[in-house]
């Protein structure tokens, strides 16, 4: 049924394509000023002047209040900042005594990121305005032509209305995007610039400025000095996020899909009972398991006393696995022991959730398939390799990419797990305040926290963006390559 | 053959029962240590040795310096209304826009979408905390739902699956009888989809409960009152107060899960079917 649908969408979508071809955004607004009337060409300053002609009052009015309003946020509040963008502001805060008052006050002084931020601003500012400037002179010359053709020009009324019709997308998407321009776009541009800058411990705004230094911290982040291990650092974080996520994205996929198979399996008596207690372990929030969890396995806690008083303690010893001198297993207070633990607790964590997906996606597999599979003599094994993983695969595929980018973005699980109970002995990574355990989210988050080092948190925060944006693009190309779905309807 | 086929049932049940104990070992342990007459955690032994209700008694209506449960709790609940309303809305609007709707940036914001979704959160997250303080909103419970609720329509595309779903042909119908694209979204398409309703509700609800690291960076003045159940129980955990307030913080921990399981449970139905349509189809 669904793909009959997407069919059916194309076809709708190839139809309205041929619909709307029409000169893009530039070149419509170009034209506009080349062919308009007068009123048209006037709306090039006074935005409102080409409705006024048309004697649409209401959007006229509302069009003169958005130009002034937006001139007048560019040109009092965010022209002096802009003016500063160059050099991040200039006077240094200082303490002058004030005669009058015989107090020490503070100088007129410049905060680097305040300039950073509001010159940020006023550039989206500036684009959104120009952008809108060129639809309205298309809107206006648009409606210059329909009234030389004597065709019927909207009241306001009738434009409020097609913004709840064939406008409706407008209304529907105006303050979802305003929201992620405010709180993901912006931000992000901001954080990009202070990559360029020198914004850290001994440049913090209020009390001394940050400057723009070129590319210095992408270089030191592939390079190795006596104090600054950045290179080393990076190399050995990224392997490790690398090795994570795949085995983080891996375990839970596939353990998952074999949980909801096992509970699916009809021989398996009472599958809602088996199942809702696995869901129960989704429903507590993961701060709080994972807190427990740490307590659960720390050096003092009550699994190394339980340990130590079964003996296994002295067998991982014995083995080799735990080193002679402690007399605690270090679950997560040793590289390897952290690294193997986290992977575990987050098969722990993410397995659940994986079972109710893949139980979804299992239920709507052909029965026919597995039943002719059957019948030529597949054994359930057989059957599984053959029949259900790459059916799975097929469906699930796109999020197998979604989720190993989320892992790499693993926040919670690292941190909560070992944020302070884990301590590197390891001099190099120390210095650039990293840890085995860290992945590079968890790494630039405490750099800004601990050691407020934005510059070199948010180059790595672009390094993680490159790393994912090379993943993604590469697997999904690959996975659209043959169009796998077509094999199974 | 008989006894064969039971051996291998009570085998499957058995390793059933194993995967259950695993899973539930945490679980057990925070009911058992919040009954615990023992403030601390017990390390010697996985059950305590006497049981009581005054670590429940003492987070309800014991408020102190360090414990402020009542107050957590009315908050994190405002802010998890608020944030659901808002996101649940964002959501279904883009997801809407972007699967019934054919309009020329269709295709860019979408690839947008994508690409800013490529950038850590917590990248993003430490920028907002300046832009918010530069507003004056750190420490406000108004900026807190702005954070968890501003970006939602990036998490369009599930819902957007599940509305490719529902036939156009249902929605050209409805056209014809002369119905509005908002006609149509409010009477045609929002009824047929519930189960991704209920997902999206529950999703955007748990955010607040579950999120720990923006509410630490955003209610960072330390006023305990004005905490979030997160950051409230994660600060009894402190190495100062974890021997005094651990069975409080699974006590805690106990009166948060216990309404989102029900949630859960109840859900759990729409939950998948949700999730499966919109991830599957999309």
């Amino acid at each position: 049924m669904s793909k009959k649908n997407k069919s059916q969408a194309n076809a709708m979508d190839d139809r309205m394509v041929a619909v709307e071809k029409e000169p893009n955004l530039f070149k419509a607004a170009f034209l506009a000023l080349k062919n308009g009337d007068w009123a048209v060409k006037c709306s090039a300053l006074w935005m409102g002047a080409g409705y006024l002609a048309r004697k649409q009052y209401v959007k006229a009015l509302i069009m003169t209040l958005y130009e002034v309003a937006m001139l007048a946020f560019i040109f009092v509040v965010g022209m002096p900042y802009l003016a500063d963008f160059g050099t991040l502001g200039t006077v240094q805060l200082e303490y002058v005594f004030n005669m009058q008052t015989m107090k020490n006050e503070m100088n007129d002084y410049d905060n680097s990121f305040t300039i950073l931020l509001f010159s940020v601003i006023t550039f989206v500012a500036i684009v959104i305005l120009f952008f809108s400037w060129l639809a309205n002179l298309r809107a206006v010359h648009k409606l210059q032509k329909r009234a030389e053709a004597g065709k019927h020009i909207n009241s306001f009324k009738e434009d409020v209305k097609s913004y709840l019709n064939e406008k409706f997308h407008i209304t529907l998407l105006s303050l979802p995007v305003a929201g992620v321009v405010v709180f993901t776009v912006v931000p992000l541009i901001i954080l990009i610039a202070v990559a360029f800058t020198n914004y850290d411990q001994q440049h913090m705004p209020p009390d001394s400025l940050f400057d723009w230094v070129g590319i210095e911290n992408f270089t030191r982040l592939f390079t190795n000095g006596l104090t600054a291990t950045f290179g080393y650092s990076f190399k050995t974080v990224l392997t490790w996020t690398l090795i994570w996520a795949f085995f983080a994205t891996f375990s839970n996929y596939f353990l998952g899909i074999m949980l909801a198979k096992f509970l699916l399996n009809k021989k398996t008596k009472f599958p809602k009972f088996w199942r809702t207690i696995f869901v129960v372990t989704i429903a507590v929030p993961q701060f709080v398991t994972l807190l427990l969890i740490r307590n659960f396995l720390s050096d003092s806690g009550i699994v190394n006393s339980l340990f130590a008083q079964a003996g296994i303690t002295d067998f991982l010893k014995d083995i080799g696995l735990v080193a002679e001198h402690l007399d605690y297993v270090p679950f997560l207070s040793s590289p390897g022991w952290a690294k193997v633990m986290v992977i575990i607790i987050n098969i722990w964590v993410g397995v659940p959730y994986q079972m109710l997906v893949a139980t979804g996606v299992l239920l709507n597999i052909p029965a026919d398939m597995t039943e002719s599979a059957k019948i030529d003599g597949a054994n359930e094994w057989h059957s599984f390799w053959k029949i259900t993983m790459p059916y799975m695969f097929a469906v699930t595929g796109p999020t197998l990419v979604t989720d190993f980018v989320r892992n790499i973005n693993n926040f919670n699980v690292i941190y909560l797990l070992t944020q302070d109970v884990y301590v590197t002995t390891n001099q190099s990574l120390a210095l650039s305040k990293a840890k085995e355990i860290d992945l590079l989210v968890t790494w630039l988050f405490r750099l800004t926290q601990e050691n407020y080092n934005y510059k070199m948190a948010s180059v790595i925060g672009i390094m993680v963006f490159i790393i994912c944006a090379i993943f993604t693009l590469v697997a999904f190309r690959s996975l659209t390559k043959g169009d796998k779905e077509r094999m199974f309807q | 053959m008989k006894a064969k086929k039971i051996i291998k049932s009570v085998l499957r049940h058995g390793f059933l029962v194993v995967l259950c104990t695993i899973w539930l070992v945490p679980i057990v342990w925070i009911v058992l240590t919040s009954f615990s007459t023992d403030p601390g955690i017990n390390i010697r032994n996985f059950f305590p040795e006497e049981y009581t209700l005054v670590n429940y008694h003492k987070l309800v209506f014991g408020s102190d310096t360090v414990s402020q449960f009542p107050n957590w709790f009315k908050n994190t609940l405002i802010v998890a209304i608020a944030t659901c309303i808002i996101s649940t809305s964002f959501v279904l609007m883009v997801a809407y826009a972007m699967s019934c709707m054919r309009f020329k940036a269709r295709k860019t914001l979408m690839n947008l979408s994508v690409t800013i979704n490529l950038f850590p959160g917590v990248l993003a997250m430490i920028a907002v905390y300046f832009v918010l303080k530069n507003a004056g909103l750190t420490n406000s419970h108004l900026g807190l739902v702005l954070v968890y609720s501003g970006s939602a329509g990036l998490g369009y595309l599930i819902a957007k699956g599940f509305f490719d779903t529902v036939p156009t042909t249902l929605r050209e119908a409805a056209t014809i009888d002369g119905a509005s694209e908002a006609r149509i979204f409010f009477r045609v398409v929002i009824p047929m989809s519930k189960p991704i309703i209920v997902y999206t509700i529950i999703n955007s609800f748990l955010v607040p409960w579950a999120d720990f690291v923006y509410a630490k960076l955003i209610l960072n003045s330390g006023i305990s009152s004005d905490w979030t159940v997160s950051i409230g129980l994660y600060n009894m955990l402190d190495r100062t107060l974890i021997n005094h307030y651990f069975a409080q913080f699974c006590a805690g921990g106990v009166l948060v899960s216990i309404p989102i399981s029900i949630l859960f449970v109840i859900m759990q139905k729409f939950y998948v079917e949700g999730i499966t349509n919109g991830a599957v189809k999309g």
